[in-house]
């Protein structure tokens, strides 16, 4: 929204502040279980481990295109693509002689929509960045049938550093964001809906996640001042 | 970014509807509960679920042990809170527990055997479990109890001396009213060991009762003359008054349940194959073939397999409802409307391993609470706790 009154109140000057192009990067999950919820009653009164794999296990990535709108030291940056998750739940079931680990294995695929308002630091070549972020995702649908204990939409919040790195021609964007589900992502109405027949209760859970991405940008008009030391004429 | 945050949500509600907002969704709404010991050499055979008053299940099992040297299981009752945890347990040495639980004002009740056959109703304290009175019902070998609408008690039993199905009524405070020997003419005292122990088929004994214009009665499937049977008894003299018969004990009806006036729904196995007539006029005062009727192959259910089934109220509508288990460990729910024989939908519930189901309640909610049998890594047999909730049960428009 910003963009947009921007635009119209300076229209001619609009096109000379926007930067598109695109990028990739991993990501971690973070998994926060906010209630869990165990298929597996012990009659004996005895717990069953009930955990998530960590987040050096849980590693996704995320492709997306970028367009960005900077005016003086503030930029507004958007960043849909695809944003994929893995991460794990492992269950235990004791035995006197044996105890049965479980592991089941997530991947989600989300359409999402990040926001960014980043303030950078103009150091010639590198502009170093902060800022905060958020964004809205829509759980793709896939054949898993662990995917329908999930719901659709997922909004998070976060912050985000980096820095810009200017080669002329092209701009490159190194980002780090840590991003906080701002919601339980569980259907409890299929909770316990596994399709397939794994044994195992789908928690209330946060998502969080760690990422890296590296994009490409491209000025629609081609910047006049690149560094005071540095000559490229 | 104040601005844009409620665009954001915009969007979400847009996209995803309501799925964010999800706080009227309840843990006790629908559950799915694996009731695992950790010992080995058990083997659990759930046999009846009851719903208490003061919210939860309560549910018991036979329990065979491999190490033990009586051959018949003893029982197993837990209970559990209204989410499916369980609350406690508890053990006891009465064998062979048969379907159905009992309620008796506030307390609990089940119906076993001690070790010279004899027949016991036991009650127990729902909040603890702890056995508070134990009513020998004068019959042996118990195979099935019910509890009719006006709080009597049904005991389907087996009478190895005069080789009869042997039926009797109590009253609440188990007080014999009356009984009959339905007789069987064979000897079938092996085959009901081997159904107690557990060792070989498990019949569908189950009693019920019907309401019509022209009176009330009690259906009771039992092995009687030669075959097993559902036979049709008098509410007052628990004569047999008519019954539908298959071939031998091979074939039978393995579950009932009375619609309105002659309609029952029912299900059966013969022939290797498993059969459906969810909306049968049945004559309660003469013998019939099931064979003699039309009915619709459920290649999908399992050899024999056992079916329960219940009349479903609800606000809008009533319906039909049957839970079995599948070839391929799901347990299923075919949901047929009250006033025809249309099925209007059918509910599948995967699983790993092999499930079996047991029994079938309503709860308070108007949802289903199903007691199945699983057996965890295909070996380990153990109870299966699944309650659906009431929305599962509207029609699509």
């Amino acid at each position: 929204m910003t963009a947009a009154i921007t635009a119209s109140a300076q229209p001619s000057g609009f096109l000379d502040h926007l930067r598109i192009g695109f990028g990739a990067g991993a990501n971690t999950a973070q998994v926060i279980d906010l209630s869990p919820f165990t298929i597996f009653e012990d009659l004996t009164g005895a717990e069953y481990e009930n955990s998530y794999t960590g987040m050096l296990r849980n590693i996704g990535n995320q492709y997306f295109v970028q367009a960005e709108y900077y005016d003086q030291n503030y930029i507004i940056a958007l960043k849909p693509g695809t944003y994929s998750y893995h991460f794990s739940k492992e269950n235990e079931v004791v035995f006197s002689n044996e105890t049965i680990e479980q592991e089941s294995p997530y991947l989600l695929r989300y359409i999402t929509i990040p926001l960014e308002a980043r303030y950078n630091f103009d150091l010639q070549r590198y502009r170093p960045y902060a800022g905060i972020t958020v964004a809205y995702s829509h759980l793709l649908q896939s054949n898993d049938a662990s995917n329908q204990t999930f719901i659709r939409p997922k909004i998070t919040a976060g912050a985000v550093v980096g820095t810009y790195i200017d080669l002329r021609a092209i701009i490159l964007d190194f980002n780090v964001g840590y991003r906080s589900g701002l919601h339980n992502i569980a259907s409890k109405d299929n909770r316990f809906g596994t399709g397939g027949g794994t044994a195992f209760a789908q928690d209330d859970m946060l998502l969080n996640d760690l990422q890296v991405s590296l994009s490409l940008l491209f000025s629609l008009q081609k910047q006049r001042r690149y560094s005071n030391i540095e000559c490229y004429y | 970014m104040r601005k844009i945050l409620p665009y954001l949500f915009l969007i979400g509600l847009l996209t995803g509807g309501c799925e964010l907002f999800q706080d009227e969704i309840l843990p006790e709404d629908g559950f799915t509960k694996i009731y695992n010991h950790p010992d080995e050499v058990l083997a659990f055979y759930p046999e009846s679920v009851l719903e208490l008053d003061e919210g939860g299940y309560i549910f018991v099992s036979a329990v065979k042990d491999e190490t033990s040297e009586i051959e018949y299981p003893s029982t197993y009752v837990v209970r559990t809170s209204a989410s499916g945890e369980v609350e406690w347990t508890m053990a006891y040495d009465w064998l062979a527990p048969c379907a159905t639980m009992i309620q008796t004002g506030s307390g609990i009740a089940f119906v076993a055997m001690n070790q010279q056959f004899e027949a016991y109703a036991v009650s127990i304290d729902p909040a603890s479990g702890a056995e508070t009175g134990q009513y020998a019902l004068d019959l042996t070998m118990p195979l099935a109890a019910y509890t009719a609408e006006n709080d009597q008690l049904l005991v389907l039993g087996y009478d190895f001396v005069t080789r009869s199905s042997w039926i009797s009524k109590f009253s609440s405070s188990f007080v014999l009213e009356r009984s009959t020997l339905l007789p069987i003419n064979t000897d079938l005292e092996y085959e009901v060991q081997r159904h107690l122990n557990r060792t070989g088929q498990e019949y569908p004994f189950f009693i019920g009762e019907y309401n019509t214009n022209e009176g009330a009665g009690y259906f009771v499937n039992c092995f009687y003359n030669y075959t097993l049977r559902t036979v049709f008894l008098d509410l007052a003299s628990l004569g047999a008054e008519g019954s539908i018969f298959a071939f031998r004990i091979e074939e039978g009806i393995s579950s009932l349940v009375h619609k309105n006036e002659g309609i029952f729904g029912l299900t059966s196995y013969f022939e290797g194959n498993n059969y459906i007539l969810p909306d049968t006029e049945l004559s309660l005062t003469s013998s019939q073939n099931i064979k003699d009727f039309d009915s619709e192959a459920l290649y999908e259910l399992t050899f024999k397999a056992p079916v329960e089934a219940l009349i479903l109220n609800s606000d809008t509508a009533d319906y039909e409802l049957f839970v079995s288990q599948t070839n391929s460990n799901s347990l299923v729910i075919y949901q047929y409307a009250m006033d025809s024989d249309s099925l209007l939908s059918t509910i599948y519930k995967d699983f790993d391993e092999t499930v079996e189901v047991k029994d079938l309640i309503q709860t308070g909610d108007g949802g289903i609470a199903i007691l199945s049998s699983i057996r965890i890594l295909g070996k380990y047999r153990r109870p299966l706790l699944v309650k659906i909730p009431a929305e599962s049960f509207i029609p699509e428009e």
